[in-house]
């Protein structure tokens, strides 16, 4: 077993960090993933996640341009570490396998 | 910062918050994000709802990952500053155990006295509160002029409710019930069973405006007739076994003002435990219309009037309006009225000359300073010792000074410590409060619980800040204030300052300890006073009883029975009640043409055959009631103060004339005697004789008491059947004419034990740190020969002069307060020395006490032990 584990939702956060690139911020997050869940998140919800997964070593960050809708507040753009992707890959390695074994 | 004028900014107070418990180095990213969502939502939604749910977002935010942590440099408030002082305050309990215990005992004693004081307080400020429409539900008044002096009465004619209804705008609906006087007692009868009634007279809407929760029936129709009545749950529970049953039940009242078939149309919840007026059953008013019609006359005053007024009524230009109303309708001008609120009654119901002076307000007052001065001198001991205790912190404020603490800090340091202090205190008193509850009922006669403690612990907690802020304000702004180089170096200069403010706060604390003392021996003297005081009749070994049916036959045959019992000495019978005091009358005229000639009010009981002597009054001039001569309602006895009075020289065969066709004659005069309680002082009174009266008197025999009033309810239960024999000892309703005293002695000896005790232990802590400080003193001075006796004297000499001081400023305060507490009672105890000297002694000896315990143990030290140690 791994050491360190991904939940469920982060492992949604993340794999959105990957789709976005260079636009992963916060609330671009949530914006895509509500669009894709069909669901209300919380910036709450969002930010602990990606506070969560930083500490675990899963995401690096660093501060991006300021824009007017933010009062001028730089925007925090995230990127996924190789260790993240690596764990990605190796989650999906185990449900195709596992999906294989159902069929 | 914003670059684009039309950026809307987000909630402040929400932002505010965030910036208060996120993280620091999250804010500048998660604030962005938020106020591009809250953009983002301004172009879906509505600005509120915008708003709403960009609070929700923040509140959302409050997660462990991204809130300040506990520790560390990023900390959430000054938890570590916390951390500290808990932890220095702990410590500091531990290493001094006797002062953390003195402290700790005096502020839980005085915290629990204040707290037992408040529930009682906000219990008795409460009554009559529950009403609904208490905020605009007044109480008519009426003053009552005569020579010069004003009567405050809060009855009124039966006319009035209706008539203020109909002619002043102000008044919404207005109730009238049956004053004190006319409220239907007696019995009911259901199935052959009896049941004590407490039975109020009431106009139909009386429910609507009154808040008395209706559990069957209708507010607005049940007593609409005559014929129905309603009845409490508790009552129906009695009779009927359950609610449910009592409606429709026919049941049968007889009592001294009616006996008739009434059918339970209602059942109202029992007035709540802080209602002032107590029933069980509510009828129709027109029934006592229908027994005595003055009760529905502009000459009577049968009834109280309630009104419900408007809610923007200017209630002095109402009463000015309603002053003078009774003249316009009456032939009387002697009638001024005005209105109370219904709920302040029961607080504020004493009137002197037509103003008014307090009641009940009084004692909740007392009773509020005694709780403050309790706890002042809880505090003052905490402050003593704290300040006493000063050098051994000078140490710990030098160094936190040199390292950089600023005078703030330290302040809150000590401020913290006696909250932390007077918290532990709480919870020690909330106990003790609940241990002696019961106790405390029993002796105010409440029944006051704890179980609604959410509406205290706002109180309680201010209390504690308070008292926590007071004890310790004194030694943290005093401590702070050193400098941390003198401190350090070990020099304390300003010592005597010091002390002198200890001993003033001594002197303060000894001398509330001796007004308590004063007030307690006077109170319990004037207590005893009451009940030892010869009244001018006998009280002992009288029992007294009430028929309370609607019989007025003669009443011969039934003490014919009585006297037929070899225990019953002799029997009286008089209309209305002898100890209240209450029966008076005007009219009377004895010189045609003087001011006060049928001008004055007279005391003026209704008395039957043999009263005077059952109760053994003395005559001291012409005879007693007598049948022999055929007394009836013409022949009148005065007492010494109303020959006095009337200035009557042979008062024996004197006309005096009643009214305008009544003609009486003095048959005796009887030797003064107390009517009614000490308050009042003996005035003219006018005996006048009724056959009939329902108030029975019986004395007994003494030795077999008991048997003979067995036998005397016998003979009451066969002459009248389905009457109630509740007998009562002439005595013991003597002794609750004082209630209100004796419950205020009870509670002001508990209290003022609590004091001195409190008082004590702050001494005796003081005592214990001299004593420390001069171990090496007292032990040089022994080792060059000093006695154990000089060097008790040296210790005790300081706090002898101190307590000294106190009682030479208490003795005057304590003067002065119990003589207005005796002004009172027109007949008191003399303040005579012995009482001040009383008090001052016991304070001198438990002064001495209480230091010497610990001068004793310091006097005998082996001084080489305490010189030994360095």
């Amino acid at each position: 077993m791994k050491k360190t584990k991904l939940g469920e939702f982060e492992e949604l956060v993340l794999l959105t960090v990957i789709v976005l690139k260079e636009d992963a911020y916060g609330v671009e997050i949530k914006r895509e993933l509500e669009e894709r869940l069909k669901e209300t998140l919380s910036v709450g919800s969002i930010q602990s996640a990606l506070k969560r997964m930083e500490e675990k070593g899963f995401l690096k960050s660093e501060f991006g341009e300021a824009t007017a809708v933010r009062g001028g507040k730089r925007k925090r753009i995230y990127t996924a570490t190789p260790l993240a992707v690596q764990t990605l890959e190796e989650i999906k390695e185990v449900r195709t396998q596992l999906w294989a074994s159902i069929a | 910062m914003s670059k684009n004028s039309s950026h809307i900014t987000p909630p402040k107070w929400s932002t505010r918050l965030l910036r208060l418990f996120l993280r620091g180095q999250y804010l500048e990213e998660i604030q962005g994000d938020l106020e591009e969502v809250y953009h983002d939502l301004l172009g879906k939604y509505s600005k509120s709802k915008a708003r709403r749910i960009y609070h929700l977002e923040v509140l959302k935010l409050i997660r462990p990952s991204l809130i300040r942590k506990f520790s560390g440099s990023q900390k959430l408030n000054n938890f570590g500053m916390f951390k500290h002082i808990l932890l220095i305050s702990i410590r500091s309990f531990q290493r001094h155990k006797t002062t953390f215990l003195i402290n700790l005992l005096g502020l839980s004693t005085g915290l629990a006295a204040t707290l037992l004081i408040l529930l009682w307080v906000q219990d008795e400020r409460s009554v009559d509160t529950f009403h609904e429409k208490n905020d605009h539900l007044y109480w008519v008044m009426s003053n009552f002029s005569i020579n010069n002096d004003v009567n405050t009465w809060n009855y009124t004619s039966g006319k009035l409710a209706e008539a203020l209804l109909n002619n002043f705008p102000e008044v919404k609906d207005a109730v009238r019930v049956g004053n004190d006087f006319f409220r239907p007692r007696g019995t009911i009868a259901f199935d052959e069973n009896y049941f004590e009634a407490n039975g109020l007279f009431a106009s139909p809407n009386f429910f609507e405006v009154m808040t008395y929760e209706m559990l069957i029936g209708d507010p607005e129709k049940v007593i609409a007739d005559k014929g129905s009545v309603t009845i409490s749950d508790e009552y129906a529970q009695s009779i009927f076994g359950s609610i449910e049953n009592a409606l429709g039940k026919t049941i049968s009242w007889d009592n001294r003002i009616f006996s008739k078939e009434f059918i339970v149309s209602g059942v109202f919840k029992a007035p709540p435990k802080n209602a002032s007026i107590r029933f069980n059953i509510v009828l129709n008013y027109e029934n006592l219309v229908e027994a005595d019609e003055w009760a529905d006359h502009w000459n009577g005053g049968y009834a109280q009037t309630y009104l419900l007024l408007k809610q923007d009524t200017d209630i002095d230009a109402f009463n000015a309006k309603i002053a003078d109303y009774l003249t316009i309708n009456t032939d009387s001008d002697r009638f001024q009225l005005f209105v109370q609120q219904y709920s302040k009654n029961y607080l504020y119901g004493k009137y002197e000359s037509g103003i008014q002076t307090g009641g009940r307000i009084d004692n909740v007052r007392l009773f509020t300073y005694i709780a403050i001065f309790i706890l002042a001198i809880a505090c003052i001991n905490f402050m003593n010792l704290s300040t006493a205790q000063a050098s051994k912190k000078l140490k710990e404020v030098g160094v936190k000074k040199a390292i950089g603490a600023n005078r703030t800090a330290l302040i809150f340091q000590f401020l913290s410590e006696s909250i932390l202090l007077s918290i532990i205190a709480l919870v020690v008193a909330v106990g003790l409060v609940m241990l002696v509850l019961p106790q405390f009922n029993h002796i105010s006669g409440k029944e006051l619980t704890l179980i609604s403690w959410k509406e205290y612990i706002l109180p309680a907690l201010s209390l504690v800040l308070l008292t926590g802020f007071v004890a310790g304000s004194y030694p943290a702004f005093y401590l702070s204030r050193f400098k941390p180089v003198t401190v350090l170096k070990g020099k304390f200069s300003n010592l005597r300052g010091e002390e002198w403010i200890r001993k003033g706060l001594v002197i303060v604390q000894f001398s509330l300890s001796v007004i308590f003392i004063i007030g307690v021996i006077v109170i319990n003297k004037q207590i005893d006073f009451t009940q030892k005081k010869s009244l001018g009749y006998d009280r002992e070994a009288i029992i007294t009883f009430r028929e309370a049916g609607s019989d007025y036959s003669n009443p011969q045959p039934f003490f014919n029975e009585l006297m037929k019992i070899p225990g019953v000495l002799s029997t009286a019978n008089m209309s209305g009640d002898f100890l209240a005091a209450d029966d008076n009358n005007s009219g009377f005229s004895w010189i045609e043409g003087t001011e006060d000639d049928d001008n004055h009010l007279f005391d003026s009981p209704k008395v039957g055959f043999n009263f005077i002597e059952t109760l053994g009054l003395e005559i001291v001039e012409g005879r007693s009631f007598s049948r022999d001569f055929n007394d009836g309602v013409s022949s009148i006895i005065l007492n010494e103060a109303a020959v006095e009075y009337m200035e009557l020289e042979n008062p024996i065969g004197t006309k005096i004339g009643w009214g305008d066709d009544r003609e009486m004659e003095v048959i005796g005069v009887v030797k003064d005697f107390q009517y009614g309680s000490l308050h009042k002082k003996i005035e003219p009174l006018i005996i006048q004789f009724r056959e009939r009266g329902k108030q029975y008197f019986v004395k007994l025999r003494p030795g077999s008491e008991q048997e003979t009033i067995a036998q005397v309810e016998k003979v009451f239960q066969d002459v009248f059947p389905g009457q109630i024999f509740s007998p009562s000892l002439l005595a013991d309703d003597y002794k609750s004419l004082y209630d209100s005293e004796n419950k205020v002695a009870d509670l002001s000896n508990y209290m003022a034990a609590i004091a001195i005790i409190v008082s004590c232990l702050g001494l005796f802590g003081l005592a214990a740190f001299t004593a420390e400080r001069k171990t090496k003193e007292i032990g040089i001075r022994k080792t060059l020969g000093a006695s154990q006796l000089i060097i008790f004297q040296l210790l005790t000499n300081v706090f002898t002069k101190t307590v000294a001081i106190a009682i030479l400023i208490s003795v005057p305060i304590g003067y002065y307060i119990a003589n207005s507490w005796l002004q009172n009672f027109a007949y008191s105890i003399e303040l005579s020395w012995w009482i001040f000297a009383i008090a001052a002694i016991s304070a001198m000896l438990l002064a001495w006490f209480t230091v010497g315990i610990q001068t004793i143990k310091a006097a005998r030290q082996n001084p080489v032990d305490s010189l030994r140690a360095e």
